[in-house]
Order: C-alpha cells, then sequence, then structure tokens
C-alpha cells in the first residue's frame, strides 16, 4: 500500500475534496456529556469535526445495512399489481471510522455479498461508500473502558478493508491508501511523500497505544474461542448469563458485526404497500418461533448461547474468513446485566477454570 | 441526517435517546451514553421507537360522524362541531354531564391546558388520565404520609443502595432499564429483595425473594415491619424528629406476627425475617413497587411507607420510596391536576384557599364538586349522567382492562376522540381529531424520578396536523376562551406559576444538560435530585394504620386457587403503539399467537394434579361465575394462583358477576374440561 505525509492542519481538508468528488461526507461530532455521533458533514458543522474522541456508539453499520431501510413499494390497480424496488444508495464517505468498525463492515460484505446469494441493496450501498479511516491513537480519547480490538485483532489500526487511512504522528499525519479510488486522492497538492523516520513514529506510537488496554480481556479471547468450538461450556454458565439478559436487543443492534434483519410490510395508503427491512435480533423469543408455535430457542439462555456461537465458533469464522466480534465494546456498554463480549468470556474463562482438572 | 438527543415516549423510566433524521423521517434511534436515567442503556421498545415514529398508518384528516359513517372533514369544521355540541349538551345537561379522560402518556402541557379546559370552560372536575384506577392509590397515600406523590430519589442512586427491595413489579418487562440498574447494583454488592407472587427475571438475580400469596403484601411488609420493631432496630430519633402519629401506628403492629404471617403469606418465617433485618440495617435501602395496574393496593403502600419511615430509610442517596411509573408522563399526568379530586400541584379540589389561588390565577370561577373517575365514566356513565367524553389519546375500548368502554361510549351523545391513529374507540366517536406524535412537536414529559425533560421536536408532523394542546385551545377560543398560547414552551410557563414546584422548569431550562427533576423552582433551578436532600423540615411524615383484611385473599375448600389478573408479561398496555414495529408486534403479541382465546398460566404442579397440559382447556369457577380458558403452564406462576392477563376482558366479567368492582383476586376452583 502506498503512504503519503499530511500536515495536520490539512487533514480536515480531505471532507472537502471528497465533498467535490460528489460524497455526501460524514464524520465524527460529540454530542451532550460523553455522547459521541456520526453525522453529515455541511458547512455549519465542518469546524466541528473532532479527530479524537470517544468511538460513536450508534454503529456506523447503518450506512450499509440500515436501522430501516424501505425495499420496494407496490402498487394494486388496473387488475394487477405493480411493484418498484427503492434504493437508497447515495455516494457516501465515512471521515473518521475506526479500525474495530471497518473490520466490522468488512464482516458485513462478507455476509451479504460474500456469498452465494448476493444482497442487492447492501451491494449497492457498499459500492458508493468510501471509507477514511482513522486509528486510534489517544488513549484518553479514542479509547475506552470496553475497547478490546486487540482480542479481536482489527485494532488500533486496521491491516486493510479501508479507502484510506489517517494516524496522527503530531504535527503531521500519515495518509495510507487501500484501495485505487483511496489512491487517487494522493494527487492532491496536501499530500506528500514520507521517509523512513515516519514509518518509525507509526511503530512507536502503535506500540505505546496497544499497551493502554485493559488487561483482563487480552487473555482469554482465543481460550473462549477454543472452548465454545469443543463444546467445553458449562450449561450452567449459559444459564447465568440468561439471567442477567433482559432480552433488549441492544447487543445485537450496536454490534458492527451482527447481521439479522426482519421485513415489514407497511400499508402507506389504500392499495400501496412499503416493505421495509428493519433491524431484528436473536436475543428476542420470536427470532426463532416458527408457524404453529415450536420454538427451539425458547429458553433464554439458549438464544445467548446461539449469540455466542455465531462469535466465536469456529466454524463461523471459517465460513466467513472473519470473525463475527470486532473489540469495539459496545455490547458491554449497552448491557443492562452486564452480559456483554467481555463479561461472558470472562464468565466462560471463570467456570472452567474451576472445574478444569488440568489447570495447574 | 440529524442527531437529536431527546426522552422516550414509552415507559416512566424517561431513557436519553438520540433519533436520527434525514428528509423529515426518522430512520433510526440511539442510546445516550452520558444520559443520568439509562447511561447507555434502551429497551426493546426504545430501540424500535423509529419504527412506530415512521409508520405510514396515520389519521391524516379529521372526521366526523354523518350517516353513521365517519367521513372526512376540515379542520375548522371539526372543531365548530366540538364547540357546538358540547355547548349544547352542557346547556342540556350541565357541565358535570362532561368528562374529560387522556392517556398517562399526554404531554405536560396537553394534560395541563385538557384539564384547564374541562375546569374554566366548561365547569366540571371530571377530568381523569386513563390510568387513575390503579394509580391514584398511591398518589393519595404518598401524599398523606410523605406529602409528596413520587419517586422520593433518583434512578441512578439505586447503584448507590446496600440493600434494594423490588415489590410485584416485573421489572425486566416492563421496566428494564431499572431491572438493568438492579442486577448492575447486585454485581456490585447490593443485596436484593424481590417479593411478589410471581417470579420474574429480576427474581433470578435476587438475593432473597418473598414469593407471598396474592393479596397478601400488606401482611408482609407489616411483619417485617413488626420484625424491625422487635429486634429493637427502629431510627428512634428520626421518628421522633420527622414522623406523627407513631404510636396509633404501633398499637398495631401486634397484629402482624411473624409465624402468623409467614404461615397466611405462605413464605418461609426465617426468610421474612432475614429481608426485615438486611432492610433495617442498611446505611441505605430504596423501595420499588409499581404504580401500574398489578396489586397496587392501598394497603400495600401503607405497609410500604411505613416500613420505610420506621427505619428513616428516606432522604438519603440510595434510599427512598420509589413510585414507578409504567407510563413516560404518568408522574406528570397527575402533576399537571389530571385527577377528578385534584388540581395542579395537588391542592384539593374541595379547599376553597387552594380553588381561590387558582381561580385569581386562570381568572374565572371553577367547580367545587369532586369529579367522576374515569373508571366510572366508562362503567356506567357515572351512573347514566355523562353524556360527552372527551378522549385524548385515550383509546379505552382497547386498555380500559376494567370494564367495558363500548357499552358506555355507545350510550354517550358526543364522543370526541384525538389520536394518532383510527383505534378501536373510533368506532364510537362522532369526531376523530389527528394530534402530532411525539417527535413532531416540542412538549415535556415528567419521568418516574420527577425528571422533567424536554421531548424534542425532530420532524414536521404530516401537513395539516397540529399538536393535541393545539386543539384543545382552538375549541377553548371557540367557546370564548382568551387563550394564545402560541407554543408549548409557552403553556410550561403558565405552568410554572401556578405548581410551584416547577415554577423553574421552562423549556429553556430544561434544554440544558438533561431535563431537570421536580421541585425545580426559580431559587433552584437545577433541580432536586433527592427528596429532602437539603434536610427534612420538622414532622412531615405521618405513619398510618394498616388494618388486615385476609377475607380478600383466604381460599377455602370449595375455592382453593386464587385467580390473578394483571399485565401479560409480554403485553404493553394493549399494544395500541406496540403494533406498529414488526418486531415489537412479534415479541409483544407472542402469547395471543400462542394462545389466540387467551390463557390461565398455571404452575405445572398443580397442573400435574389436576391433569391438565399446557394447551388444555379449564374451566375457572367463581361463586358468581365461570368461564373457560385455556392453560398455559409456567413456573414462575406461583402455586395455588392462576394468572390471568388482563387483555382478556370478558374474564373479569364473566367471572365476577355483573356488578362487582373490579376485584384483582378472585377465588376458584379449577376443573379441566372437554378438550
Amino acid at each position: 500500500m502506498k503512504a503519503r505525509i499530511l500536515d495536520r492542519r490539512d487533514v480536515l481538508k480531505i471532507v472537502d475534496l471528497l465533498k467535490r468528488q460528489g460524497y455526501e461526507v460524514i464524520a465524527p461530532f460529540r454530542g451532550r456529556g460523553r455522547d459521541t455521533f456520526f453525522d453529515t458533514v455541511s458547512d455549519e458543522n465542518r469546524e466541528r469535526i473532532e479527530l479524537h474522541l470517544p468511538n460513536p456508539y450508534y454503529p456506523p453499520k447503518r450506512y450499509v445495512l440500515p436501522h430501516i431501510e424501505p425495499l420496494l413499494n407496490a402498487h394494486s390497480g388496473n387488475g394487477g399489481i405493480r411493484i418498484q424496488p427503492t434504493f437508497d444508495d447515495p455516494k457516501r464517505a465515512i471521515f473518521g471510522i475506526r479500525s474495530c468498525d471497518v473490520a466490522g463492515i468488512y464482516h458485513l460484505d462478507r455476509f451479504y455479498i460474500g456469498r452465494e446469494f448476493r444482497d442487492t441493496y447492501y451491494e449497492r450501498r457498499r459500492k458508493n461508500l468510501f471509507l477514511v479511516n482513522m486509528v486510534c491513537t489517544d488513549p484518553g480519547e479514542d479509547i475506552n473502558r470496553e475497547c478490546f480490538c486487540m482480542c479481536a485483532d482489527t485494532g488500533p489500526a486496521s491491516r486493510d478493508h479501508f479507502d484510506m487511512q489517517l494516524m496522527d504522528l503530531g504535527d503531521e499525519f500519515m495518509a495510507v491508501a487501500g484501495t485505487a479510488r483511496g489512491e487517487a486522492l494522493f494527487d492532491d497538492p496536501i499530500f506528500r511523500r514520507g521517509g523512513e523516520g515516519h514509518l518509525k513514529r507509526r511503530a512507536e506510537i502503535l506500540n505505546g497505544v496497544r499497551s493502554h488496554f485493559k488487561n483482563t480481556t487480552r487473555s482469554w479471547f482465543s481460550a473462549a474461542v477454543r472452548q465454545i468450538t469443543q463444546g467445553t461450556v458449562l450449561e450452567k454458565t449459559w444459564e447465568e448469563v440468561g439471567d442477567r439478559c433482559l432480552e433488549c436487543g441492544g447487543c445485537t443492534y450496536v454490534c458492527p458485526a451482527c447481521t439479522c434483519f426482519t421485513v415489514s410490510d407497511r400499508k402507506v395508503a389504500p392499495g400501496e404497500v412499503e416493505r421495509v427491512r428493519v433491524w431484528d435480533s436473536c436475543a428476542l423469543l420470536g427470532f426463532t418461533r416458527m408457524a404453529g408455535g415450536h420454538n427451539p430457542r425458547r429458553a433464554v439462555h439458549d438464544r445467548r448461547n446461539r449469540r455466542f456461537f455465531r462469535k466465536l465458533e469456529h466454524h463461523f469464522i471459517e465460513r466467513e474468513l472473519s470473525m463475527a466480534c470486532v473489540g469495539c465494546g459496545r455490547c458491554a456498554a449497552v448491557c443492562h446485566g452486564d452480559v456483554g463480549m467481555p463479561s461472558v468470556v470472562e464468565m466462560i474463562r471463570r467456570a472452567t477454570m474451576e472445574t478444569d482438572n488440568n489447570e495447574s | 441526517m440529524a442527531h437529536r438527543l431527546t426522552t422516550c415516549t414509552f415507559c416512566g423510566v424517561g431513557c436519553g435517546l438520540y433519533l436520527e433524521t434525514a428528509d423529515n423521517r426518522v430512520i433510526g434511534v440511539s442510546p445516550s451514553m452520558s444520559h443520568p436515567a439509562n447511561q447507555g442503556k434502551i429497551c426493546l421498545r426504545g430501540w424500535h421507537i423509529h419504527e412506530v415514529i415512521s409508520t405510514p398508518d396515520r389519521l391524516r384528516t379529521p372526521m366526523i360522524r354523518k350517516d353513521g359513517q365517519l367521513r372526512e372533514a376540515g379542520w375548522d369544521e371539526a372543531f365548530d362541531f366540538i364547540a357546538r355540541r358540547l355547548k349544547e349538551i352542557r346547556d342540556k345537561h350541565g357541565p358535570d354531564s362532561i368528562a374529560f379522560l387522556n392517556s398517562p402518556r399526554c404531554s405536560n402541557e396537553e394534560t395541563y391546558l385538557l384539564q384547564k379546559f374541562g375546569r374554566t370552560v366548561i365547569k366540571t372536575n371530571n377530568v381523569d388520565h386513563g390510568a387513575g384506577v390503579y394509580s391514584n392509590n398511591s398518589t393519595d397515600v404518598l401524599m398523606e404520609m410523605i406529602g409528596v406523590p413520587a419517586t422520593t430519589n433518583s434512578f441512578n442512586e439505586l447503584g448507590k443502595s446496600d440493600v434494594i427491595i423490588v415489590s410485584n413489579v416485573d421489572l425486566g418487562k416492563r421496566l428494564p432499564t431499572i431491572a438493568g440498574a438492579v442486577i448492575r447494583a447486585r454485581l456490585d454488592g447490593a443485596k436484593v429483595i424481590v417479593t411478589g407472587t410471581r417470579s420474574h427475571r429480576v427474581v433470578k438475580n435476587a438475593d432473597i425473594f418473598l414469593q407471598n400469596k396474592p393479596g397478601t403484601d400488606a401482611l408482609l411488609y407489616g411483619a417485617m415491619t413488626k420484625v424491625i420493631v422487635d429486634h429493637g432496630l427502629m431510627n428512634l430519633p428520626f421518628i421522633k424528629k420527622h414522623c406523627s402519629d407513631f404510636d396509633n401506628f404501633l398499637s398495631t403492629i401486634v397484629n402482624f406476627d411473624l409465624l402468623e404471617a409467614s404461615e397466611v403469606c405462605g413464605v418461609q418465617a426465617e426468610l421474612i425475617e432475614e429481608a426485615a433485618l438486611a432492610y433495617a440495617g442498611a446505611g441505605s435501602a430504596a423501595i420499588l413497587y409499581s404504580t401500574g395496574l398489578e396489586y397496587g393496593s392501598t394497603d400495600a403502600i401503607k405497609a410500604m411507607v411505613n416500613m420505610c419511615l420506621v427505619t428513616g430509610q428516606i432522604g438519603k442517596e440510595g434510599a427512598g420510596l420509589f413510585a414507578l411509573t409504567e407510563h413516560n408522563n404518568l408522574q406528570g399526568a397527575c402533576d399537571m391536576g389530571m385527577l377528578p379530586d385534584r388540581l395542579p400541584g395537588y391542592g384539593q379540589v374541595t379547599d376553597a384557599a387552594v380553588r381561590a389561588e387558582f381561580e385569581k390565577k386562570w381568572k374565572t370561577g371553577i367547580p367545587a364538586k369532586p369529579g367522576i373517575a374515569a373508571k366510572w365514566v366508562l362503567s356506567d356513565r357515572g351512573k347514566g349522567s355523562i353524556h360527552a367524553v372527551w378522549l385524548c389519546r385515550y383509546d379505552p375500548v382497547s386498555t380500559a382492562f376494567f370494564t367495558n368502554a363500548e357499552e358506555s361510549l355507545k350510550q354517550c351523545d358526543l364522543v370526541i376522540m384525538q389520536h394518532l391513529f383510527l383505534t378501536e374507540s373510533a368506532k364510537y366517536s362522532h369526531v376523530v381529531l389527528p394530534t402530532a406524535m411525539f417527535g413532531e412537536e416540542q412538549v415535556t414529559f415528567t419521568s418516574g424520578e420527577r425528571r422533567i425533560q424536554l421531548a424534542k421536536q425532530v420532524i414536521d408532523p404530516p401537513k395539516g396536523i397540529t399538536p393535541g394542546w393545539h386543539h384543545i385551545m382552538q375549541v377553548a377560543q371557540e367557546m370564548g376562551a382568551d387563550w394564545r398560547y402560541e407554543s408549548a414552551a409557552d403553556i410550561m410557563d403558565e405552568i410554572g406559576t401556578v405548581v410551584p414546584f416547577y415554577s423553574g422548569a421552562s423549556h429553556e431550562n430544561l434544554a440544558r444538560e438533561y431535563g431537570r427533576q421536580w421541585p425545580c423552582t426559580k431559587d433552584k433551578p437545577l433541580g432536586t435530585s433527592f427528596l429532602f436532600e437539603d434536610g427534612i423540615p420538622g414532622q412531615c411524615f405521618k405513619f398510618m394504620r394498616v388494618e388486615r383484611h385476609d377475607e380478600l385473599f383466604a381460599t377455602s375448600r370449595e375455592y382453593p386457587f386464587l385467580l390473578v389478573l394483571g399485565h401479560s408479561l409480554y403485553y404493553w398496555h394493549r399494544n395500541v403503539l406496540i403494533r406498529h414495529s414488526e418486531t415489537l408486534k412479534r415479541e409483544y403479541q407472542v402469547p395471543l399467537l400462542d394462545y389466540p382465546e387467551g390463557f390461565a398460566g398455571m404452575h405445572p404442579d398443580d397442573a400435574k394434579q389436576l391433569g391438565v397440559r399446557d394447551g388444555d382447556r379449564i374451566r375457572l369457577r367463581s361463586d358468581s361465575g365461570s368461564i373457560v380458558t385455556v392453560a398455559a403452564l409456567s413456573h414462575e406462576v406461583r402455586s395455588g394462583t392462576l394468572f390471568m392477563p388482563f387483555f382478556v376482558k370478558q374474564v373479569e366479567q364473566q367471572i365476577q358477576g355483573p356488578g362487582r368492582s373490579g376485584l384483582h383476586l378472585i377465588k376458584v376452583n379449577v376443573e379441566k374440561e372437554a378438550q
């Protein structure tokens, strides 16, 4: 991959560059208190774009898989029904998407367009999406208590799957091109070639940042993968998880790598129906309910263990060539009962340690 | 795209969330991490709020019934019609022939104007909110005993409580954010005690579960209080300084003997004692109960407050009484005086001095006679005296479980309905006005922790549609009132002049940070986190005697089961809003799919004894009626009890027989019916 250097004061010009190319640019802003969110850049808010701030909670997966997405309109009349797809796939650039979220979008790519059936709606949106990844370098602002991208091997700097990556080196930024269209931006005069010194600085900063992640979640993630894949997690552990779960769906909705959805037909007017796709969650009772009332996952702990199997079981990692957990920590923040990924990994570790006779 | 911080429209937690909009549509929702009440978490309902808001099947134009059919009409036509008909009925039958009923989800501004309209334009006190039948007893008891009809502390203090008691409410389903706070408090070392007839998710996270028989709450809490007294753990300095009527109350405590209570409640004496000692010995201990329609009997609430006062667990962080509200503005509806016997701020309508104050501020006379409560308006039209009903966002045909509202509405000469959708009650309405939806107007809601919050306007309402308060103002003007509110903020300013504890709560002040918890006054503009945080003024608390009424729940050999009527675990207030989201509809209506004719929840052990399997038809027989229903087996139901969700309305009437008032506990016997 090619890399360039630019001055700190020129970084936001990338936003302008993308806008000139016809992209609607999304960037991170502060809300109230610790809240942050991605929003459309306009003349009014451009100066308020922040480069270092807590990762926006509402995951950017919604730019490829919207929270609610119109799919088609059906009109009845003249003795027939006319169906028209409703596509909504503007050219968009996310300026400042984090490495964990980049991995999340890559996982969704594998799921939605990397297999036998290609999802047209997803594909159209994805083709028009330009990703400018911002490496997490500020331990105070960028990294929060729940982050564990190190365990999930997705950060703090993405290795791939972005169009451009920006990294704060101090007075200068390093820009790395991940795709041809990312590289095409390098024609702009704000970019110049760098040298060995810049690469060294990058390595120094990344090493420093890595040491800032919480210790507890670093060691046992792979053990959880192994235990789930081998089927050695105790039923009791899943029951404990289920006891603390309030079936809110939050973990699924905030997860950058969760893919589930349902479809709803809504009456717009007499003779006109719109079909929308909305996020859904395997945490919910009705998710696997069959016609007739049979439900293979009626108990809440059966639904919870399904989630962690989908995330950590080897077969799924193999199938998507990507793990369905990117270490962003949002599930830990959103969970009422504190049974997000970090806590469950720890619960699995503790439970199996207690019963593992081979542990010395 | 835009993101606006607002507060949720569903339950009384008042979670902070961001609504994402684009092209005048709400396209997404996410929780606020910084909001003190929910700190980054919301429930399933909140996660689908955008689906509900964006539902296309809204009412678009007013409708007036002509020749038996509701037909589209213009706004002026509709307002003229309403004003004319109200005048006619008032002139013919008197002001008290008209009643105003609203939903506890209406905003403060809307609610305030509706009760003001009833009192100053029509001159009646027939104003009530739809949840009053089961929550107004909490208001009355708290007013009497602690002088404030609301939760005393804040939700985010639960993390600081040493002991938390949860009484008779399935927090996990009704108020999930609070359930989460309780679960996390326990993970942090708090002791959690749950009381109640039915087991639920929070029970799985409790240290002590007192699964008492239905109707025995007053007895249980009385027994715990006696344990505290017997062990000498009363907070005597606190009682002496701040409470009256202690001796009177103490003289009745002898009726709550631990061993006898244990027998009658069906709970081990050791557990009752353990719970009582934990509560009394805690640095700060909180009691949580719901003002929703589970078994919130007046006596139970009195008993809980007595126990709180005996130990002085009030007026400090992490302690207190949590009168949880299950609707986003139930607290506000009461604060705004949408009560037949109280004015805004809770003064009694029968109090001449209070009335004089209002007459001065409202510049007109107001009636002195307390009005007819919603329950009676909708059961028998106030013994036939009501001829017109104004329903504001209230669909009693669907949600008034306690009676068959259809009958009453059918007999009314005028039914005015303001709502978002053509609900069931529209069938009996003479005029229907479409209102603005949550997110289409800037108004305020007051959550269960007294937090007055702005619900922001993030999109424009459909063409022609205005806020509900605006309709009320228009009709008032047509009837001669000189009302000139340019915005909801104007109404809030007026509210501040008549409700002292809202006097600092202007929209401007509320827009900063996360709303304000009342009392929010000019002197205390930042609001009040927990009541009495500045000190407890003298003797402002009062004990109350609780008498035993064992006959209410005592079973016999002939009728050995207690049938409890309550919320379905998954149903949310008849799903009027819920059904507009695919996921919510699925999750909240699953019981209807599995048991389309309704069901009675039964413990598997009881079922086995009767030879009943899940899905079998069973007959429940009381001394005045019987019904056939379907058995739904669940370990959450207490053995010896049956649980029936309210949505099977016919049940109550069939099994209680005509003319009986809405008791929640019915003694029945159960037989397997021919399948």
